[in-house]
């Protein structure tokens, strides 16, 4: 969810009713007071003002920035993406990620004969999203996962696939990091660091 | 000696030498893909680029010799341009296939790529194509397209097996490695070529696609599977091994080891003995550790006591020698008997790492007195004397006795006791009365005794968990026989020094002393 930046203007100095203390408790009970009113109202006529939700029968509409449970993207061939390669196994800080790499006749050679995320492990900080060469594994939106029974927390390859047009906006929204004028290029920073 | 500065300090290197390897020795790092400490000069690399004064052009220190008052700039701006250059051309046509390649991780190309390169390529035109998952023999695999063409593997099977099967083939920028038409790269030590290539063009057959090589934590030890005694690194990961690289010691085996010692590991992951059993038949009957240990020494002991001829000891010379001179007190102080011989298997041999004994301490049990001196009992004796019925007990380290008697069930079914330390499951425990689990060379501390009498050391690369030494197994045993025994696990570095102070021909040698390089021993 973006967050909206709100300026608020504060008196210079206490005004003459900001001193008078019991009287302050009633002008903060009448914006309680009126803020429950109007929702109340406003609920019973149907036209909402306020911004809770009701889940679950409602759902937030999340930022692609989000980081839900990590997914395994799965190409139009039926075959996932990941070519076993590791790296989100080391940089995952709490070791949730078990692969085993095997060779196809393929022209990628690689894939992960198994591919294991303990989500009961798994701390949602898309570290794995970020060392991955290939964008195989991505930060979805599911974050309803929880298990009755401990083995369902362990996620096997087969559960983890899903379908790279699914995840798309994840993706245009990771790719955005590759092209940021902002952002200096290895030979700016080299420049600068030479300065210095 | 010669006197050169370099970056500013002044170095003395041996007169003589080429300038890279005098500086890398004195650790000034200078990146280089095709020189090899132990292969002839090639420079074709141009990667070790350095600027001597005195010199019109920038020269490439692997083929420089060293000359009093040279004056060498390995890092300036000038030599970091040149390097830069030469690494953006080996990457025109380089993969991008670092997160499928083995060698990602302790590649060449990567760390100097990082180190020196431009980061950002300028070219547009497409990579060159070439044949990919080229399978050259039995134990390689070659991938054309990665290869930088540095030669050091085809230098390899020229100087070093001498079989000549690798070469380059074409000219120019359609130059590719490959193997002579009808030949492949079937020599004894074909899978160095993937070591000492920098890049992935090479790759172990065996490791292919296993383990990323940034998961394995690697310990130096001593190859096991003859008595040569190769310098190795045991790569362990997930609590298995992974594989073995040779480590350089220019006394054994430079930096080179066989495939079969290579690959010769599977032993140590699969088919383990992990709990003693008691009694005959399949499945044996699984027991407790003080269960098996009480089995073994009433049955030992009883035959011990009643006649000293009626037992004999077969000794591994697999064992460290610090099992067996413990495992000598026991056969001599426990078993009270005179009967043992070292059992030890042999295979082919070449002239010059492959050795005939196919068992890493042969020497160790011979300089030990485990093995029969002339007039003794010797391994042939023993089994005819258990063919006549004259020995009736026997106590089994390793199990190569049972190939070395020619795999007969008869021979062991005669026997009245049969007690059998060994770590893999095998036929010959079918016939044991006790089977007590033992370690292997890579769960274990101790030291081997090479061909040459070198003594070298062995590390604990895998932690066995609860489960004791084949020493532990020993003194357990020896205590049970009504040895003087003072309590205690067993020490190797502890027992090294009764070893060094009661066999003459060890005694320079020390446990710290051993632990890099190894020590000789002092011939008799």
């Amino acid at each position: 969810m973006a967050s909206r930046v709100v300026t608020v203007e504060r008196p210079p100095r206490l005004r003459a009713v900001d001193t008078m203390g019991p009287l302050l408790i009633v002008r903060g009970l009448l914006v309680t007071a009126r803020h429950f009113f109007r929702n109340l109202f406003a609920f019973m006529r149907g036209r909402r003002t306020i911004a809770t939700i009701l889940y679950p029968e409602e759902k937030m509409a999340w930022s692609p920035a989000m980081r839900g449970m990590p997914v395994l993207v799965q190409m139009e061939n039926g075959k996932e993406r990941c070519v076993a390669c590791g790296l989100c196994e080391w940089a995952c800080p709490v070791d949730c990620i078990t692969i085993y790499p095997a060779e196809t006749a393929d022209e990628i050679e690689r894939y992960p004969e198994i591919f294991d995320i303990d989500m009961s492990r798994c701390m949602f900080c898309g570290f794995c999203e970020e060392a991955c060469p290939e964008e195989a594994i991505v930060m979805s939106q599911r974050v309803a996962i929880a298990t009755t029974e401990w083995r369902g927390s362990l996620w096997h390859k087969r559960d983890l696939l899903v379908p790279v047009h699914e995840l798309d906006p994840r993706l245009r929204y990771i790719r955005r990091g590759y092209d940021r004028p902002d952002v200096p290029t290895p030979a700016q920073t080299a420049e600068r660091l030479e300065k210095r | 000696m010669a006197k050169i500065t370099v970056d500013g300090t002044v170095i003395e290197v041996p007169d003589g030498s080429m300038l890279l390897p005098a500086l890398l020795d004195h650790g000034v790092q200078v990146p280089h893909y095709c020189f090899h400490p132990k292969l002839s000069i090639d420079g074709s690399c141009r990667m070790c680029l350095v600027k001597v004064e005195g010199m019109p052009k920038l020269t490439i220190s692997c083929n420089t010799p060293v000359r009093d008052g040279m004056v060498v700039d390995s890092r300036g701006p000038e030599v970091a341009k040149a390097r830069q250059g030469v690494l953006e051309l080996l990457l025109v046509n380089h993969p991008l296939d670092c997160p499928i390649c083995d060698q990602a991780g302790e590649c060449y190309l990567q760390d100097y790529a990082f180190e020196y390169g431009t980061r950002e390529a300028r070219t547009q035109e497409p990579r060159r194509k070439l044949l990919k998952r080229v399978d050259i023999g039995p134990r390689v695999v070659l991938d054309q397209e990665r290869c930088i063409l540095c030669r050091r593997c085809v230098r390899f099977c020229r100087e070093i097996s001498e079989t000549a099967e690798l070469a380059v083939f074409n000219m120019g920028d359609r130059s590719v490695i490959d193997t002579f038409p009808g030949e492949a790269l079937t020599n004894d030590y074909s899978i160095c070529t993937a070591d000492i290539c920098p890049v992935g063009a090479l790759l172990s057959k065996d490791f292919h696609h296993k383990m990323r090589v940034w998961f394995i934590d690697e310990m130096e030890s001593i190859c096991p599977s003859c008595a040569n005694g190769c310098n190795i690194k045991i790569g362990t990961a997930r609590r298995e091994i992974q594989r073995l690289l040779p480590r350089r010691n220019d006394a054994v085996n430079e930096t080179w080891m066989c495939d079969y010692g290579r690959l010769r590991y599977g032993f140590v992951n699969d088919d383990r003995v992990r709990v003693p059993t008691v009694g005959r038949g399949t499945p044996a009957i699984t027991a407790t550790w003080d269960d098996a240990l009480d089995e073994a020494a009433r049955r030992l002991g009883a035959l011990a006591r009643t006649d000293g001829r009626a037992l004999a000891a077969i000794v591994s010379p697999h064992l460290t020698n610090e099992e067996l001179f413990v495992y000598g007190q026991l056969v001599a102080g426990g078993l009270r008997t005179a009967q043992r011989d070292a059992a030890i298997p042999l295979g082919p041999a070449d002239d010059y790492l492959i050795k005939a004994e196919k068992a890493a301490n042969g020497r160790g049990a011979r300089d030990l007195g485990l093995a029969a001196r002339s007039g003794e009992l010797d391994l042939a004796a023993i089994r005819a004397g258990v063919e006549t019925g004259t020995i009736r007990g026997l106590l089994v380290t390793g199990t190569d006795v049972w190939e070395l008697w020619g795999e007969r069930a008869d021979i062991f079914e005669r026997l009245e006791t049969l007690v059998v330390v060994a770590a893999n499951a095998h036929p010959l425990l079918g016939f044991a009365d006790v089977v007590l689990p033992g370690l292997t060379f890579a769960e274990k501390n101790g030291t081997f005794t090479n061909h040459a009498g070198r003594v070298q050391r062995i590390r604990r690369a895998l932690d066995p968990g609860e489960q004791p030494s084949d020493g532990d197994i020993f003194l357990a045993l020896g205590r049970r026989l009504g040895m003087e025994i003072p309590p205690g696990p067993f020490e190797p570095a502890a027992v090294l020094r009764e070893i060094v102070a009661s066999v003459p021909a060890y005694r320079d040698v020390t446990w710290d002393a051993v632990g890099g390089l190894g020590v000789p021993t002092i011939e008799a």
